[in-house]
């Protein structure tokens, strides 16, 4: 009867102990893949100021007239082709809605008579 | 004489030397975790918690199509631990090669007797990435949130920059520094014996949330159409500088704010404010023959002339309270259309004096002339419209040739898309739109109307008189093909600043304008600050307009509703095409 408790003890401590161990492999687990994340985030940021950098109008005209010949279109060169026919309602952009400054942000909008 | 058993007396002397040493552990345990629990708690607690303060990374600034104007990034900062070091000579050396520093400036930071030094802070991540690499002693990386601005001198007026720091100075940065600026938290981590993070106290807390991003009305080719054009007006007129602003009238949404000469945010502490300072607001100046277009707004609002109206020239001289008032191009008989077309200065002394000090100085009010537009940036001057109490007959004249006024140029510009937009002044602003770190909008700008300083009509009548002055009078070279363009030239004197009085050498050469005239998309104010070649409005900034209108309204789908001049189509090289323009 004695052994039998002493062994149920050391099974709870042993569990016990177990659980602590592995809440402390976990803890380690987690701020791993918390700084992996940190890197995965710094990088993406890096790509995105690359990103942003390669696509600078200035960049972009340089190479397309510097590397690739091109030149800006002159007056009438750039035709705007209208996909549809324009409807009588398209004709002029809707107004937009405003509102009064002196109504601040929260008041209710209001159209340009 | 009986002996103990010598066993037994080894036994009892074990025991006893056994228990001194648990009394003494006992003791000494009573010692630790009794009498001394607490001291030692707070010990214990120091070296396996440590309470750190975090701060979310500054919000991202875009421009209204979504591409990144400024963002933070995490760069690696360099720092030495001199004391640690014995020949800090080829760490100096290797060090310099690197970042592009001189290696004795280097070995003079690390031979101070210190613990600590910082060698260079948030350098390039490429130039960390290489010191990684090399096994350099004494030396150390961390790594430190620094704000980058990509598009590099685009747009560095408006947006600002932050410091050091990660505050705010300038600018968007600043304005919207509470906006921008990321959470702080502070988080206790449970370390082991090598320092490394365990298990941190709330794991299931959530860090520090990055700061709001800011969504800008501002298009980014837009503005650098509008910064092309200008730096090779300044370039040719060989100005001191310039202003661009592009505005949607209806709304008051800034497209592009251009200023030369411009500055890289991201090396702003090697120069002084006024490089960096945003003049198209914190700046004012006499808008000369500009202002011609709202004392028109005025004498027709109150019905005071008609485009019709018959005004004599003087044959192009006239005397008002001793000034002599003349003429560049004089004039016989006129319309009061032909003043507006010709920018007659004799024919609007003519008009304000019709008009009298009350009523002009009420519209010039009405337009927000002498009050801050509330452009949501930081800085804004007021601009100057005196009492009319100190206006005599003189100032009344030099006030309708747009003197003795001081105007910002988002005054102006604001001032324009009214007469463009109905009559209605709307609020010019640069922000359209705030999220919050989950991408939830906070805050979307919607056109706001300010006041209606003129009718409808008058706004309609004037438009004709403004599509007159390009068609055929001082704006001709700020006429679009294809489209109908309103605007007014303007050239002004400036003040000597070394005499007080205004200059025959100095002018502020200037063109406003909208355009389509009939359904106004695009209301555009260039101002040549010093040109040096010629000061003509006309000539130095209504190419300008012009240059930046035919290349925006196809770029926003805005189709010609008259027939184009189709140029040749010719093989050129870039360079005569160049070459060509600024010779115009």
């Amino acid at each position: 009867m004695k052994i039998l408790a002493a062994a149920t003890v050391m099974s709870l401590l042993l569990l016990y102990v177990g659980e602590r161990v592995d809440v402390v492999r976990v803890g380690y687990h987690v701020e791993r893949l918390k700084l992996k994340r940190v890197a995965i985030q710094r990088e993406y940021d890096e790509l995105r100021v690359t990103a942003s950098r390669l696509t600078s109008p200035e960049r972009l005209e340089r190479v397309a007239t510097d590397r690739l010949g091109m030149v800006p279109p002159r007056q009438g060169q750039v035709i705007l082709v209208r996909l549809q026919p324009e409807a009588p309602s398209e004709r002029k952009p809707s107004r937009p809605e405003v509102r009064l400054a002196s109504q601040g942000f929260s008041e209710p909008g209001s159209r340009i008579p | 004489m009986t002996f103990m058993d010598p066993l037994r007396v080894r036994r009892i002397f074990t025991a006893f030397l056994l228990l001194v040493g648990f009394a003494l552990v006992l003791f000494r345990l009573f010692n630790l975790q009794v009498l001394q629990a607490g001291e030692l708690a707070v010990k214990a607690e120091r070296q396996h918690e440590k309470a750190i303060t975090l701060q979310g990374g500054r919000g991202t600034i875009y421009d209204r199509q979504g591409k990144v104007l400024a963002i933070n990034v995490e760069v690696p900062s360099v720092f030495g631990v001199p004391t640690s070091l014995e020949d800090p000579a080829p760490v100096a050396r290797q060090l310099g090669r690197v970042l592009h520093v001189r290696p004795d400036e280097i070995e003079k930071k690390l031979k101070q007797d210190r613990s600590f030094v910082w060698i260079a802070r948030k350098v390039d991540p490429e130039q960390g990435r290489r010191l990684q690499r090399m096994p350099l002693e004494g030396i150390g990386l961390v790594l430190e949130g620094r704000r980058y601005y990509p598009k590099g001198t685009l747009l560095s007026h408006v947006i600002g920059f932050a410091g050091m720091d990660g505050e705010g100075l300038e600018g968007i940065e600043r304005r919207y520094d509470s906006y921008l600026r990321g959470e702080k938290q502070t988080v206790v981590l449970q370390r082991d014996a090598l320092g490394r993070t365990v298990f941190p106290k709330g794991l299931l807390q959530q860090g520090p949330s990055s700061g709001h991003s800011v969504v800008l009305t501002i298009d980014e080719t837009i503005q650098y159409i509008a910064e092309k054009e200008l730096e090779e007006a300044v370039t040719a007129s060989r100005a001191k500088g310039g202003t661009v602003i592009v505005m949607e009238p209806r709304t008051g949404a800034i497209l592009a704010m251009a200023l030369v000469p411009t500055f890289d945010p991201n090396s702003f502490g090697s120069l002084y404010a006024d490089r960096w300072r945003n003049r198209a607001v914190t700046d004012v100046y006499e808008p000369g023959s500009t202002l011609k277009v709202l004392l028109a707004a005025a004498a027709l609002e109150d019905r005071v002339m008609e485009p019709q109206t018959i005004l004599f020239g003087e044959r192009g001289s006239m005397t008002v309270g001793n000034t002599v008032i003349h003429d560049h191009d004089p004039s016989g008989w006129m319309t009061f259309a032909q003043v507006l077309e010709r920018s007659s200065n004799i024919g609007a002394v003519k008009t304000a004096l019709a008009l009298g000090p009350e009523r002009l100085s009420r519209v010039l009010r009405a337009f927000g002339f002498g009050e801050r537009s509330e452009i949501d940036l930081p800085g804004e001057a007021a601009g100057l419209v005196r009492d009319t109490r100190s206006w005599g007959r003189r100032s009344l004249a030099s006030i309708a040739m747009g003197q003795e006024v001081a105007v910002t140029p988002v005054q102006l510009t604001a001032a324009l898309s009214a007469v463009a937009n109905g009559g209605w002044l709307m609020k010019p602003h640069v922000v359209a739109e705030i999220r919050d770190a989950k991408g939830q909008t906070v805050f979307q700008a919607s056109p706001l109307v300010r006041r209606q300083p003129i009718s409808a009509g008058t706004a309609q009548k004037l438009t004709r008189i403004l599509e007159g002055a390009v068609t055929r009078g001082t704006g001709k070279s700020a006429a679009v093909s294809g489209y109908r363009v309103a605007g007014k030239t303007g050239t002004a004197q400036k003040v000597d600043p070394r005499t007080g009085t205004y200059s025959t050498t100095l002018f502020i050469g200037s063109f406003v304008g909208f355009v389509p005239a009939e359904d106004p998309r695009l209301c555009i104010l260039v101002v040549i600050d010093e040109p040096q070649t010629q000061s003509w409005g006309g000539v130095v900034a209504a190419p300008v307009f012009r240059r930046v209108a035919e290349q925006v309204l196809p770029y926003l789908g805005v189709t010609p509703k008259e027939p184009v001049r189709v140029a040749l189509a010719q093989a050129e090289t870039i360079g005569a095409h160049r070459a060509g323009r600024a010779g115009r």
